[in-house]
């Protein structure tokens, strides 16, 4: 983006796209000023007119062009309101319309001569303003919404319409009267008559027969509705048109603001984008991300540099509202590219039912796959990393869970086994995907036998041991399964590489759950930064579970039993004594500060673990790359940051980190 | 037909790597520690945009450490898809080679480095070592794994 040429290839395209949406803005413009001089109203004009505006306020925005931004902008406040008043436009309305249409249009070609537009018109934008206020000032309630049937409103000119309306706006009622002409009627009323009766006491605007279906009342089928302004009361009218008050509806009134702008919204949502799909290579997608990155590392900078200018003394109110204001685009802009880079989890699942049939073809089982994934999505990038950790359990389920059909039968199940996947949204960041089996469970005697470890008491424990590497899960080995590998791989899949979570449930004779819990994108995350050993560090704050300030009083020193120089220690807390350690004694660092520390309490399974660190920073969003080069994978590390310093910042992953611990602690005792 | 060759100082010795390894050089200040990594393992620095691990070549090659200084740099280079700085003392020079100077070290000298000297030319009058970087950089697993 920073060198001129990619500029320019951006800003063809650009011009290209601006014009044709002048283009059609023109020509809308054009239809609604025809239609104002018919006394009509054009709906639909107004609301397309909406949409070029709409559109070319993003173009531009994209490319950087205010002037067309500010103009645009102002031009689309003013068809929103025409939009709430059902595309009621005024002539002095229509006038700016044309003249901000123009000013874009002439800056539009400045920039296609490669000069800098112009900027916005401050007379044109205090017109659109002053337009604006008019209009709020009296709420749009001069605005009359008529309602009429569809298929007898074609048969209204504008001017009869208009006729209604404005009667209505003239503070008189618009009504509908029916009346059902019968050779039995017993006041023996014509049509005839009854125009001459209702004329009286209205003014017809115009008068519609309507098929009805037949019944006693109405012989022929047929009724007539009277469309009429009147100032008369309900039964004046009622008996002039020899009908009671039913027979009279009210067709014009005030129209109420939320449906109204409701509509616009829906509109835009539903006809702009239903079925319109643009395929977009993922290359393009990472770019643009890339790119949002690094307007967010920009926005750390600019933050910084407020900051330090409210450090010298300068008054800098408006400037930090400013980056308080470019801190909710960026989120909403960073939403809006997530967004195009999510896919279903229906998508990326369906292959599954067809690998199952395959893997059943041959095989003395039958397995019914249910999918119940629903609408959630995921990031493309976390979706294509968890799919070979799903494939693998399905794998599992299907050769190792699910007992062959004679065994179902002895057992009293049904004869084909289920295997069902099922996914819901955990948090506003987290995807739960869970794949149960109604198997035969797992056998955690056997387990531990083949690992060659105590048995497992609780189910986290059993899927720490099957995650061992080369521990298997299988009585057998299989073609498709093989043994010994793979938990370990779906945990470092799950765990390690996305940060989420795996957990396991399983019940003899009953079948075996795993569940994934994996975040829904994994590039920027929500960080707490601090400071030990001179470093600096951030950690994702999903993993902290609270920062306590370390009172000395309530640290106690542990007896350590090996491991010469390390010292162990333990923070009382609640009544509970939770195992201390000081992050920079664990990193080799030297502490840069004797003084108390904060504790970030981290927990891992069952257990929390305090971890001292000599200073927090703060919080902040921060773009997690992931460190891929083998000589820097290490645990307890899942990528670095920039936080504007053009220098990486580690972000730490100390649930991992704790895992280290307690294995390291397992395999010292 | 002479090769291009990055040449750079450690301690007391010149080095080469073909200059078409090379992505860039930059010098040096300080690294981002990372810990659990093998002590020449330097840290990270970001380069273009890209986070890339810093080897102290120095470390790598048993020799005292070194503080940074003006003329430290890191000669960044690629080796397929992964991409490392390499910490020296020095480097500012791009000499051209012909292949057929490089020479086979003597055995001792190939076993004493422990691989890293692939080959050794003569560059006008100085002795000019060709280091095999991929071996430099190579993958060995860090401590916690």
């Amino acid at each position: 983006m920073s060198s001129p040429v990619d500029l320019r290839g951006f800003l063809a395209g650009f011009l290209g796209e601006a014009d044709e949406h002048l283009t059609s803005a023109n020509a809308n413009l054009v239809a609604v000023e025809q239609s104002l001089a018919k006394a009509e109203t054009n709906p639909r004009a107004v609301r397309e007119l909406f949409r070029s505006l709409h559109t070319i306020k993003g173009l531009s925005a994209m490319v950087g062009v205010e002037p067309i931004v500010e103009i645009s902008h102002a031009m689309e406040t003013v068809l929103r309101m025409a939009d709430l008043a059902s595309g009621r436009l005024s002539e002095d309305a229509a006038d700016l319309l044309q003249k901000g249409l123009h000013a874009i249009d002439e800056r539009v070609r400045a920039l296609a001569k490669g000069a800098s537009p112009q900027p916005a018109p401050e007379s044109l934008i205090d017109a659109f303003s002053a337009l604006e206020a008019r209009g709020t000032s009296n709420g749009g309630g001069d605005e009359i919404v008529l309602e009429i049937d569809a298929a007898l409103a074609s048969k209204f000119t504008a001017g009869e319409k208009q006729q209604l309306a404005s009667a209505a706006a003239a503070g008189k009622r618009a009504l509908r009267v029916d009346f059902t002409p019968s050779p039995g009627r017993a006041d023996g009323l014509s049509i005839t008559a009854v125009r001459e009766r209702v004329g009286r006491v209205a003014d017809i605007v115009k008068v519609v027969p309507v098929s009805i279906p037949e019944s006693e009342a109405s012989p022929g089928g047929l009724c007539f509705a009277l469309f009429v302004v009147t100032s008369a009361e309900d039964g004046v009218l009622g008996d002039a048109a020899g009908s009671d008050s039913s027979g009279i509806v009210a067709v014009a009134h005030r129209p109420r603001v939320e449906p109204a702008r409701a509509e616009i919204e829906r509109d835009d949502g539903s006809d702009a984008h239903r079925g319109t799909f643009v395929r977009v290579e993922v290359s393009r997608l990472d770019e643009a991300l890339e790119c949002l990155s690094s307007l967010v590392v920009t926005r750390f900078k600019l933050v910084r540099a407020v900051a330090s200018l409210a450090a010298s003394g300068v008054d800098v109110r408006d400037l930090s509202l400013i980056v308080g204001e470019t801190g909710r685009d960026l989120r909403d802009l960073r939403a809006a590219i997530v967004r195009t880079r999510m896919v279903t989890v229906r998508s990326l699942l369906e292959r599954v039912p067809l690998m199952v049939r395959g893997l059943t073809r041959d095989s003395d089982r039958a397995v019914k796959v249910i999918l119940e994934t629903g609408e959630a999505e995921l990031d493309k990038s976390v979706a294509e990393r968890v799919l070979p950790a799903i494939l693998h359990l399905v794998r599992n389920a299907v050769d190792h869970g699910i007992e062959t059909r004679s065994e179902r039968l002895r057992a009293g199940k049904p004869e084909a086994g289920t295997l069902r996947i099922t996914c819901s949204q955990h948090s506003n960041t987290e995807l739960d995907l869970t794949l149960s089996d109604d198997g035969r469970g797992l056998d955690r005697d056997a387990v531990a036998k083949r690992a060659n470890r105590p048995v497992p008491e609780s189910d986290a424990e059993l899927l720490d041991l099957i995650a061992l590497p080369g521990v298997s899960t299988a009585g057998r080995v299989t073609t498709t399964s093989g043994r010994g590998l793979g938990m370990d791989i779906v945990k470092r899949i799950v765990v390690g590489d996305l940060g989420g979570a795996l957990s396991l449930e399983t019940e003899p004779g009953v079948g075996t759950t795993f569940t994934l819990r994996v975040p829904l994108t994994i590039t920027i995350v929500d960080a707490f930064s601090f400071e030990c050993g001179g470093e600096r560090f951030v950690t994702p704050i999903g993993a902290v579970e609270e920062i306590v300030e370390i009172d000395p009083a309530h640290v106690v020193r542990v007896p350590v039993a090996h491991g010469g120089g390390r010292d162990a220690k333990m923070l009382r807390r609640r009544g509970e004594g939770l195992p201390l350690f000081g992050l920079s004694g664990l990193f080799g660092l030297k502490p840069a500060s004797t003084g108390p520390g904060k504790a970030l309490i981290i927990r891992r399974q069952a257990q929390q673990y305090a971890f001292e660190v000599e200073r927090m920073l703060g919080q902040q969003e921060v773009v997690v790359r992931p460190l891929e080069d083998p000589l820097v994978r290490v645990t307890g590390v899942s990528g670095s940051t920039d936080l504007g310093d053009g220098k990486p910042t580690l972000v730490l992953d100390l649930v991992a980190l704790c895992g280290t611990i307690s294995s390291r602690e397992e395999a010292l005792a | 037909m002479s090769v291009l060759h990055v040449l750079f100082k450690v301690a007391d010795a010149e080095y080469v790597v073909p200059a078409a390894d090379v992505v860039q050089m930059e010098s040096f200040t300080t690294a981002t520690f990372v810990p659990g990594t093998r002590a020449h393992v330097a840290g990270l620095v970001q380069v273009r945009g890209q986070v890339v691990p810093v080897i102290d070549v120095r470390l790598r090659f048993n020799l005292p450490k070194l503080e940074p200084t003006l003329d430290s740099r890191v000669v960044i280079v690629k080796d397929g898809a992964r991409t490392v700085a390499l910490l020296v003392d020095a480097a500012r020079e791009v000499v051209r080679i012909p292949p057929s100077d490089f020479h086979p070290p003597p055995e001792v000298v190939s076993r004493q480095s422990k691989g890293f000297v692939k080959s050794v030319a003569t560059s006008g009058n100085r002795l000019v070592m060709l280091v095999d970087f991929q071996k430099i950089i190579g993958e060995e697993p860090n401590h916690a794994e």
